[in-house]
């Protein structure tokens, strides 16, 4: 399959810190989950691929157009819909204002095109009944579910989602799920986020970021994998675990390298996020 | 119903050629009428479209009482949208503006004796300055992550703002300096000023960024003024005289051409990181 991004050798350093460190990648059409502890360079990664932020060394590709030179970065922008960390609103626009405003900067300039399109990404996102709502009135996962929607106005080939769960409740949480796997359908998605649960749920690829490299890439059940016959239960604490800790029935349930004769569990994709972050870590110490 | 919309104004309603305001009289009329609606039905092929666009427009809310003024005035309504979410073009601002103008303005009447209204031309120049810098940028502009990576390139849209806060700035200061009318032309001398502070303001964003640039050039330019009064209180201080003006007319030019050279600076973040966000 055609990737739609491809990039080789992404770095990127600015104060003591180094954000990228020789990142390559290949996103192809689906969700992919973007998983990593903070500091580990998500939205560094993010802003790159999305054109905000040029990266020191290495290159990269978004549907075949090169965003080094001005000219290709305006293609990759026209192709691009981005949902940042903490998306930023005028708050006394409303609803459709906010979206109108950000399909003016995509250069729909023609007033009925744009309203329509405005409507069709409102409506995309269930939020066709709050359109001339000031923004300021409106919930936090409508404010989330607004700026996905500026995100999809001109129905962009790549889409990029930096922690659009966090903050959301259970319910908004699983219908932004649904936003999302949609979104997904026929464009590349590429998902950054704390949840295990949004990648089980929504995502054919995984890549685990720790300090600034990419650690797994993979789907996944591969990531799952990785703890296959690395989780056990015990009735205390193991001491030897690199992470334990009770769970609801009381025992406890300890990741790392398990004791001979131990009761081993069923892993998750959490225990094998957990044991590729201390894999990365061990590396990180041992360098 | 006391009008219907005119035939013509149908048929370019029908075609997606009615400009506003004509195309908001009919968005409004033809809800409510339903003669006007059968016309609109029998002026052709392209009555799916009208139809299709008065649908969409029935949801899409009126200007605001600053965009609207702006699209009757010929700006176009895209355009008017960009200027209406300017940060600084707020009644907050605009009120700061006004009352540092008045004050300003009150300043030069209790010294008439003096040969310039000395603190007016200092300050009027500062305006437009922290106008535009509060315009754009991640610390002020919520929507700048959004907009740095969209298509339309980051200088364009700087640009728009600049020359919106410039035209409130100056024309505000422009009012005031009729206020003045005892210094002649001499009121005026803030103007060449005001242009070298902001080009050269901009200027120096593409490397320092929105707040540290800014506050340089104002910083300067206060430091010029005391030290112009340190060499000669008595007299019109030297950035207001001929030899000044022209000294400031030839920085605003070059401002501006620097200004040009480096545009594509505006087409990235200004920083790497900010708002202390993650990594």
């Amino acid at each position: 399959m055609t990737p739609t991004v491809s990039a080789s050798g992404l770095s990127l350093r600015f104060g003591g810190t180094q954000a990228l460190d020789d990142v390559s990648l290949r996103l192809t059409s689906g969700v992919t989950g973007l998983l990593g502890p903070n500091g580990a360079g998500k939205t560094t990664l993010l802003r790159v691929l999305a054109t905000a932020v040029p990266a020191d060394r290495g290159a990269f590709t978004v549907l075949g157009y090169d965003p080094a030179t001005a000219a290709g970065r305006q293609e990759v922008r026209r192709e691009l819909g981005y949902l940042p960390q903490t998306p930023g609103f005028h708050p006394d626009f409303t609803a459709f204002e906010f979206v109108d405003y950000v399909a003016i900067l995509k250069e729909l300039t023609d007033r009925g095109a744009r309203h329509r399109e405005v409507r069709r990404v409102l409506d995309e996102v269930d939020l066709a009944d709050v359109r001339g709502k000031r923004i300021k009135k409106l919930s936090g996962g409508m404010r989330q579910r607004v700026a996905l929607a500026a995100a999809l106005v001109g129905d962009p080939g790549f889409l990029v989602l930096d922690e659009p769960t966090v903050g959301l409740d259970p319910e908004q949480r699983m219908r932004f799920r649904e936003l999302i796997a949609h979104a997904g359908e026929g464009r590349t998605v590429l998902l950054s986020t704390h949840q295990t649960e949004d990648v089980a749920m929504l995502c054919h690829r995984v890549l685990v970021m720790a300090g600034g490299r990419i650690r797994f890439d993979g789907t996944p059940a591969e990531l799952t994998a990785r703890a296959a016959g690395r989780v056990w239960s015990s009735t205390e604490r193991d001491p030897g675990a690199k992470a334990g800790w009770r769970t609801g029935t009381g025992s406890f349930r300890n990741v790392g390298s398990p004791p001979d004769g131990a009761e081993l569990l069923e892993p998750t994709l959490e225990d094998g996020y957990l044991l590729t972050l201390d894999d990365a870590g061990a590396e990180v110490a041992a360098a | 119903m006391t009008w219907h919309v005119d035939a013509e104004d149908l048929r370019a309603y029908a075609q997606g050629e009615l400009a506003p305001p004509a195309l908001w009289s009919a968005d409004t009329h033809l809800v409510a009428c339903a003669q006007c609606r059968e016309v609109l039905a029998s002026v052709g092929d392209p009555v799916d479209a009208g139809w299709e666009r008065l649908d969409a427009e029935l949801d899409a809310p009126r200007p605001g009482l600053f965009e609207g003024l702006l699209m009757r005035l010929g700006v176009a309504d895209h355009t008017a949208r960009l200027l209406a979410a300017t940060p600084v073009l707020r009644r907050s601002w605009l009120g700061a503006v006004v009352a540092v103008l008045l004050m300003s303005i009150a300043a030069a009447h209790t010294t008439a004796a003096a040969p310039s209204p000395t603190l007016f031309l200092a300050l009027a120049p500062l305006l437009p300055l922290a106008g535009v810098a509060l315009s754009y940028g991640p610390a002020l502009d919520p929507t700048y992550e959004m907009a740095v990576v969209a298509p339309m390139h980051g200088f364009k849209l700087l640009m728009v703002r600049t020359v919106a806060v410039l035209a409130a700035a100056l024309g505000l200061s422009g009012l005031a300096t009729l206020a003045l009318p005892g210094y002649g032309l001499g009121a005026l001398a803030w103007l060449l000023p005001a242009l070298a502070l902001t080009s050269t303001g901009l200027v120096l964003t593409a490397r320092l960024g929105p707040v540290l640039a800014p506050s340089l050039v104002g910083g300067a330019w206060v430091a010029l003024l005391l030290a112009a009064h340190a060499y000669d209180a008595s007299d019109t201080l030297v950035p207001f005289t001929a030899a000044g003006q022209g000294v400031a007319a030839a920085v605003a030019a070059l401002a501006g051409g620097l200004l040009f050279l480096v545009r594509d600076r505006f087409d990235r973040f200004q920083s790497v990181r900010f708002q202390g966000d993650a990594v």
